[in-house]
């Protein structure tokens, strides 16, 4: 907002010229171009990227393809109500695919922001050496993208490829990274290793910024260091802790690359894992353009409902605490 | 090889999915069919995809001996791969080719879809009566005929002779017999099974079994798609696989599978349940079993009464897109009736996929050499086979994803989580919501 507000004050601060009025039609005219200018790219983009495809979906979801009796022959696009929003609500595998995501962030979540406070809290003790070069050595997984991370780790989670399981298998331990029970906290271990270090980033800034007399007075109240880390840090800075809560809950709603590279290598995780898994399945392998579309549309509303609710709570928490 | 679907392997290794993933994107991506219509007296230019092997030779070999059509090839990822993926965008994108391959279960899909064109009309009765009528009923709803079918694939049992002869173990006729040879073999030999429940593309072999039994996933004589994945046919052969996976009598595995092609070389598995075009693939893939191996028919339930299923197949479609549908009709009708094309597709390699012009039986019969099943007129077990194809059997509108639920669900009974009638059950309760929201009319049983 302060940038729109600038010019303002800008047009305020000049000499006093001979005609105001035409002087402000002219402030006027400079501040509507600098509206335009500095929110046309943001506006083209969020209507490229965002509106004009949210449009799309909810356009593919109530008019779809229709046939009649068997279908053979083809079919004609017309009006069809909330008909794939019922069918994409009463397909169990849509339903099973918000369940996975909820185990997946019951066990992810705590995790990642457990470990990644850990290793903020840590660095910011001084307590570790070569704090930058650790720092970048943390951060760097996040910089490899998605992709090309699972792929690395799915090699090293393939019977047969992978070196850890050759080696486990030397003292006769065998592992199965793959299997019914091992494939979901596999896929964590993905997530932990990629998110860790770029959450540390946001929680070590956020201890940066803290004011040093409270810790000062934490230490003449002797408190020692895991006593100010945990009871004075951390409650500090528990701001940042909601923040990336909300991030991993909402990236975790968005759950795609992983599972489907690993739906590739093994049929634990099916085609349909994750609702995104669901989408993408009902659009390419189903070709049923109207219930992808229409689920696209359900994961929206309950992934901007959900960012909501826990802003609103995280911003009501915020207040009592005051 | 027609008929040989190239499962995806589960084991498969890091690159493959990766290249995988890089093909589904590419697919969803871009990728035209590339049509060059000519003006003018040129040859008129018909596109072609296939994913089958040998479509290539049979191609050269058309363009080779025809001059008023020229034919112009693309191979494709097989359908798993981004095959049917790429035809169906395609499609929709108004780009699909003249011709394009389709096994038998996903047909119904692409004729609900629209993609392929009603030949009926355009089907001389020369051509039509030529081919098996089992075949034809395949790729005909409603009696319109969408894609003419170029091999049917009668299920049949591959079995180590001379395994079964060592340890005087009869060959099974019946599937009561087939569990007792099961144990007899287990017990003279503990570290072999007879055959193999297949997890990934389990539920295909699966549908071949229950097609034997007398079983309709899909019925459609009501101008109504009766699904019944679960029903007692099916009940039965899942209740008998269930309790030889139970008691230890087959090998639980993904079909294709490093593994189990691994336990057919050592002898470990002596046994193999699939279509005719199994033939060639084990010589091709099992050079070391040569004078080891023959071919018996399937078991059957009532040998009085004998029924079977098929594996595999392929059909090809004229498309609705395609500007040149009479003489894309032409190339399909040669490719599936030619002696020359048989020839040219069995050049490329071994191939025993069975023809569905019966007529032609002869010249594969005199192509193959069979010296690896000891000479077996292994053409002429098909032939009987073939007949005894049931025809009550409809494949559904969404099989591709049908067959993956299923095996889904068939890996998870394979390490002990749930049973193969469940992995049916939870196929089809997959598969509902999605035919319902097409707008078919859709019932169950």
């Amino acid at each position: 907002m302060s940038t729109v507000t600038t010019p303002r004050k800008r047009a305020g601060t000049t000499p006093p010229p001979a005609d105001p009025a035409r002087t402000r039609r002219a402030g006027r005219r400079q501040q509507r171009f600098a509206y335009v200018t500095l929110l046309a790219p943001f506006t083209a983009l969020l209507v490229a990227v965002f509106l004009v495809p949210v449009g799309y979906a909810v356009y593919l979801s109530f008019f779809s393809e229709d046939h009649d009796g068997l279908g053979f022959g083809g079919g004609r696009t017309i009006f069809t109500g909330l008909r794939s929003y019922l069918a994409v609500l009463q397909d169990p595998s849509f339903v099973s695919g918000f369940g996975s995501i909820a185990l997946y962030c019951v066990i992810f979540v705590p995790l990642v922001v457990a470990g990644s406070l850990g290793l903020a809290l840590l660095l910011d003790s001084g307590l570790i050496r070569l704090r930058r070069t650790a720092q970048m050595l943390l951060y760097l997984p996040h910089a490899v993208p998605g992709i090309i991370a699972a792929v690395i780790w799915l090699y090293l989670y393939t019977p047969g490829l992978s070196p850890v399981i050759k080696l486990f298998a030397e003292a006769d331990i065998t592992i199965d990274f793959l299997g019914l029970h091992t494939v979901l906290p596999s896929i964590v271990n993905i997530a932990l290793w990629s998110g860790l270090g770029y959450n540390m980033v946001i929680f070590y800034a956020a201890l940066q910024a803290l004011p040093r007399e409270v810790l000062e007075a934490a230490r003449i109240d002797g408190a020692g260091g895991v006593r100010t880390a945990l009871q004075v840090k951390v409650p500090i800075i528990r701001g940042s802790v909601l923040m990336v809560c909300m991030f991993s809950l909402i990236a975790a709603l968005q759950l795609f690359t992983e599972p489907m590279l690993m739906n590739q290598a093994t049929p634990m995780v099916n085609s349909r894992f994750t609702p995104n898994m669901y989408i993408y399945d009902a659009a390419f392998r189903r070709n049923n353009y109207g219930l992808a579309s229409a689920a696209s549309v359900i994961l929206l509303v309950v992934t901007c409902a959900l960012s909501f609710a826990v802003t609103r709570w995280a911003g009501r928490r915020e207040r009592s605490a005051k | 090889m027609p008929g040989q679907r190239p499962a995806v392997r589960r084991s498969g290794a890091a690159v493959t999915a990766l290249l995988t993933i890089f093909a589904m994107l590419l697919v969803a991506g871009c990728s035209g069919g590339g049509k060059s219509d000519s003006a003018g007296d040129g040859p008129v230019h018909v596109t072609f995809w296939s994913a089958l092997r040998g479509s290539q030779e049979v191609v050269d070999e058309y363009n080779r001996t025809h001059t008023k059509i020229k034919v112009d090839f693309e191979q494709v990822p097989s359908g798993d791969q981004g095959g049917w993926a790429k035809l169906s965008n395609a499609a929709r994108a108004g780009n699909a080719p003249d011709v394009a391959t389709i096994e038998y279960p996903q047909l119904p899909s692409y004729a609900i879809d629209g993609v392929p064109r009603d030949i009926t009309d355009m089907l001389p009765d020369s051509v039509r009566r030529r081919i098996i009528p089992q075949a034809m009923d395949l790729t005909t709803f409603e009696g319109r005929t969408y894609a003419l079918p170029v091999d049917i694939e009668p299920m049949v049992f591959l079995y180590r002779k001379d395994l079964f002869t060592k340890y005087d173990i009869p060959v099974p006729k019946t599937w009561a017999e087939f569990e007792s040879s099961a144990r007899k073999l287990k017990k003279a030999k503990p570290d072999s099974r007879i055959a193999s429940l297949f997890t990934t593309g389990g539920t295909l072999a699966m549908a071949g079994l229950a097609w034997q039994a007398g079983a309709q996933w899909y019925d459609t004589s009501d101008k109504s798609w009766t699904v019944s994945m679960d029903d007692a046919p099916t009940r039965k052969v899942a209740a008998y696989w269930q309790r030889l996976v139970d008691d230890d009598l087959v090998r639980v595995e993904p079909s294709s599978s490093q593994q189990w092609r691994a336990h057919l070389q050592s002898g470990e598995t002596a046994g193999w349940l699939a279509g005719a075009w199994a033939a060639g693939s084990m010589m091709a893939s099992t050079p070391g079993g040569k004078g080891k191996w023959a071919i018996a028919p399937s078991p059957q339930w009532d040998p009085e009464k004998p029924s079977l299923g098929t594996q595999g197949g392929s059909t090809f479609m004229v498309t609705k897109d395609s500007t040149h549908p009479e003489e894309a009709l032409e190339f399909i009708t040669w490719m599936v009736t030619s002696p020359d094309a048989l020839r040219a597709k069995l050049s490329s390699g071994v191939s025993s996929a069975y023809p569905t012009v019966t007529d032609l039986v002869p010249v594969a019969r005199k192509e193959m050499d069979t010296s690896y099943y000891g000479g077996q007129d292994i053409f002429g077990l098909f032939q009987r086979e073939a007949e005894l194809i049931s025809t009550r059997w409809k494949w559904g509108p969404r099989m591709v994803s049908t067959i993956s639920s299923g095996d889904d669900g068939l890996a998870r009974a394979g390490v002990g989580s749930g049973t193969i009638l469940e992995a049916l059950r939870e196929a089809q309760s997959k598969t509902l919501p999605d035919l319902k929201s097409l707008g078919l009319s859709v019932t169950t049983r």
